[in-house]
């Protein structure tokens, strides 16, 4: 089969699809629709348009790319990414293409292109490190979105972010965690932090008459208790009155990773919708890199109305409150060698790298930039939640990562073993686990959020 | 041949130059910018974001804080070309006298332009041929390359190598007084009545024409794609972005920023 | 969908080898996708974490937290990794039947 050629994350199948209201489209209509879809998205979106239609092919892009450096295959290599648009692009819809044809890198798209396209828009981290390094600021990035919106369209999505896709409609977060569960999540991480600081600390859950709605990472709820705990204990020490929604306990948008109409828009509206029946004042974001790019360039443009009420972030408010002096922070609780992992969308995308040292380094004693920060950072490998197991992509995934282990070994925060790997984003973290086992780095994957929690001053603890 | 590339096809390259290149922007104007995609660290100011529009478009900022030598390369053939066709465009409209404006004698303003046309005729040459042998020579940039990114360098280098000879070969050399009479005659469509004339001149303008032929349907587009991209991606980050629905609504706070980075919004509740 | 053929009955699997329906599992069943992960023999261990996310997943409708495993049936992350080496995620709830946990996980 043509499709085993490529690496390529398992699909999702035809029921799942229609799951996400789109009927698959057969192998041998793919060319024909996908011409379609190609015109229509290049014809509309500038970015898109002007990343066909201006690159020089200087190459610059290629050392700058952390899925090239990790692999060194050069479909990986960002201008050659864009280049399974463009060269059907030029031999369909422009007149030097259909008149010189591969003089000029045009080439007719085939099934084959596509089975390669999702292969290797599915490879992309959509980091944008290439946008930043372009001489031209050619943004690859927007056309890893529009290659999967048009493979979204034709039917092809991979099982993950499929069933992120179907787990959103029905619990309204990305792990399909359902009230009950929620709510006995919350409840358990109450009588951990009892546990460890013998204060009694409320996690919240569709409590009426709120000011703040907290949105965290669903993933918090599985994987990274002490994030949640964290965010609980921040709260809980300014006095805030926040809670949780169930209808929408998600910071993450996984519509702008394949779907970028239906699905982000739907996802955005279900937000605000909650915040306007909770009454809240505010909305206040948790970790989570791609949901917080979402949250802050995109929903102004997704919204179907008015935003009814003020969004921020978690850091945002962390890094205010240090500002003004209500947030005391110990620097000596967290006592280990540490080094910041900028997640691509809050360096690149959000504008936050400056508020999360703001916040980072009063909350611990030894603190220690990577090269390059910031940015100019590299993605941690799992950018656009590319978090395939399967062990051939789980083998690219730890290829990505080549780059990052690298960055962490030159802070030497790994030397004895107890360094602190700090990364304020659910898909980093999930990427970092398995990255820092793989890699062998004695550090320990932690968010932000958690190491304020710890570092609050005067301790909350009993 | 003389009469097709000197008094015909000047005609068809300018009519194709500038409908193929107003066709081109015509498409990339009719896409829109949907959502707001701006690179941070933006600046919130037009003045900020003004510094790094130039910076980048006039300096190739990204360029030079990542690869040295593809700046120095790229950055210097850039310099020189912008040189080569001010000075052509002065050089013509002014015979080789415009530096009278700065003070200089008429004698020495012909000599400085001279200098100034063979040094960077030469420059234009060696970074040509250097942008060549990096698209030769590193595994990268060879993976990329299409046969027309070649054939546009040897195209450009063709055309330098041409106008270099009739600087450096006095019998090939034409005099600013023959090129001025030529394009008024071109620009007042009369029939063209050249002084003087020979094979490596005619080479060059045949030359640049094509490469005007070509220009509206090659990457030679991204003189535009760089004003437009960047004015994409680095312009003012505005909250939220502008011209967009959700834009200074219905906000609970005095400000007109909804989504925030924080600088408002933070605090209070 | 590939299925298998448990003491004759059919069992529906998704592409990653989990169930399709939770309702299909039987204890026959475990034993088979226990030798898919590589696992020799179930213990009374593995039944241990397998029985505790069954009971959790009929009561929440989802996988418990890590840590909630972990505290409550008194394994280390360690020894879960051991008795199941692709890990509580992906080993443990494909062996009690629990669909695949979505999400940045």
């Amino acid at each position: 089969m043509a499709e085993n050629k490529y690496k390529a994350p398992g699909k999702a199948n035809d029921s799942e699809m229609r799951a996400l209201f789109i009927d698959p489209v057969p192998d041998d209509r793919k060319v024909e629709e996908a011409l379609k879809h190609l015109k229509y998205l290049v014809e509309k979106y500038r970015p898109l348009m002007l990343a066909m239609e201006s690159c020089t092919k200087c190459g610059h892009c290629a050392e700058n790319c952390h899925t090239y450096l990790g692999t060194k295959d050069p479909n990986n290599i960002p201008t050659n990414r864009a280049d399974l648009f463009r060269k059907a692009w030029k031999a369909a819809y422009t007149v030097e293409g259909k008149l010189f044809g591969g003089l000029v890198g045009a080439e007719p798209l085939s099934l084959d292109t596509i089975n390669k396209m999702y292969s290797y828009f599915y490879q992309c981290n959509e980091c944008r490190r290439c946008a930043l390094v372009c001489p031209f600021g050619i943004d690859t990035c927007e056309v890893t979105f529009a290659g999967r919106q048009l493979l979204h369209w034709l039917g092809m999505v991979p099982k993950l972010q499929a069933s992120v896709g179907a787990a959103m409609y029905r619990t309204g977060n990305h792990t399909g965690l359902p009230k009950p569960g929620l709510v006995d999540t919350c409840e358990f991480l109450e009588e951990e932090i009892v546990d460890e600081t013998g204060v009694d600390i409320k996690i919240p859950v569709d409590k009426p008459e709120s000011d703040v709605l907290y949105i965290p990472s669903s993933a918090d709820f599985l994987l990274n208790p002490n994030t949640m705990m964290g965010a609980a204990k921040f709260f809980h020490y300014l006095g805030v009155n926040w809670t949780m929604s169930s209808e929408i306990a998600e910071a993450g948008n996984f519509g702008l990773l394949f779907d970028q109409r239906h699905t982000m828009r739907h996802n955005t509206m279900r937000l605000l919708n909650e915040a306007v029946k909770l009454g809240v004042k505010k909305i206040v974001w948790g970790e989570c890199g791609h949901g917080w790019r979402t949250g802050k360039m995109y929903v102004p443009s997704m919204a179907d109305r008015p935003i009814p009420v003020p969004i921020v972030h978690l850091h945002d408010e962390t890094s205010h409150y240090i500002r003004t002096g209500q947030l005391k922070l110990n620097p000596e609780a967290n006592n280990h060698p540490t080094t910041l992992h900028d997640p691509c969308n809050f360096g690149r995308a959000c504008n936050l790298s400056e508020k999360l040292r703001e916040v980072l380094t009063p909350c611990v004693s030894d603190f220690r930039e990577m090269t390059p920060n910031r940015e100019r950072n590299f993605c941690c490998g799992g950018g656009s939640a590319i978090l395939y197991d399967d062990p051939v992509m789980y083998d690219l995934r730890i290829k990505f990562s080549a780059k990052k282990a690298e960055q962490v070994r030159a802070t030497g925060i790994d030397q004895n073993g107890d360094g602190y790997l700090v990364a304020p984003c659910s898909i980093c973290k999930a990427q970092l686990y398995p990255m820092v086992e793989e890699h062998k780095l004695g550090v320990e994957v932690k968010g932000l959020i958690d190491l304020v929690g710890t570092a609050l001053y005067p301790p909350i603890n009993e | 041949m003389e009469y097709l590339v000197f008094q015909i096809l000047p005609y068809i390259t300018i009519t194709i130059f500038v409908l193929g290149v107003m066709y081109r922007l015509g498409k990339w104007a009719s896409a829109r910018i949907v959502h707001n995609i701006v690179l941070t660290p933006a600046p919130d100011t037009v003045s900020g974001a003004a510094v790094n529009y130039v910076a980048e478009v006039g300096l190739f900022r990204s360029l030079f804080k990542g690869d040295k030598s593809l700046w120095a390369g790229a950055w210097l053939m850039h310099f020189a070309l912008l040189n080569i066709i001010g000075g052509h465009i002065v050089g013509f409209a002014f015979l080789g006298e415009q530096f009278k404006f700065i003070g200089t004698s008429p004698e020495l303003s012909k000599q400085l332009s001279d200098i100034l046309g063979t040094s960077m005729g030469i420059l234009i040459f060696v970074t040509l041929i250097y942008l060549l042998y990096r698209r030769l020579s590193i595994t990268e940039v060879k993976h990329v390359s299409n046969p027309a990114d070649y054939l546009l360098l040897f195209l450009l280098l063709s055309i330098v190598t041409a106008g270099n000879l009739m600087r450096l070969m006095p019998e090939y050399s034409i005099h600013y007084e023959t090129a001025q009479a030529y394009i008024i005659q071109l620009a007042t469509f009369q029939p063209v009545e050249l002084h003087q004339s020979n094979i490596l001149f005619t080479l060059h303008l045949l030359l640049v024409q094509l490469m005007l032929i070509v220009f509206p349907f090659s990457k030679l587009m991204h003189l535009f794609g760089m004003f437009a991209e960047r004015w994409i991606i680095n312009r003012p980050y505005v909250e939220p972005a502008p011209g967009l629905p959700g834009a200074k609504a219905g906000a609970t706070t005095n400000t007109a920023n909804v989504v925030s980075g924080g600088k408002t919004t933070s605090g209070g509740v | 969908m590939p299925n298998i053929e448990v003491n004759g009955q059919t069992i529906e699997l998704d592409e990653d080898g989990f169930l399709v329906n939770t309702d299909q599992w039987t204890e026959e069943a475990a034993h088979y996708f226990a030798k898919e992960e590589g696992i020799e023999e179930l213990t009374e261990e593995h039944w241990k974490l397998i029985n505790y996310l069954r009971d959790y997943f009929f009561q929440f409708g989802i996988a418990p937290m890590i840590r909630k495993l972990c505290k409550e049936t008194g394994f280390s992350l360690k020894q879960i990794y051991q008795l199941f080496p692709t890990g509580p995620a992906k080993g443990a709830c494909k062996v009690a039947g629990l669909p695949k946990p979505t999400g940045c996980v």
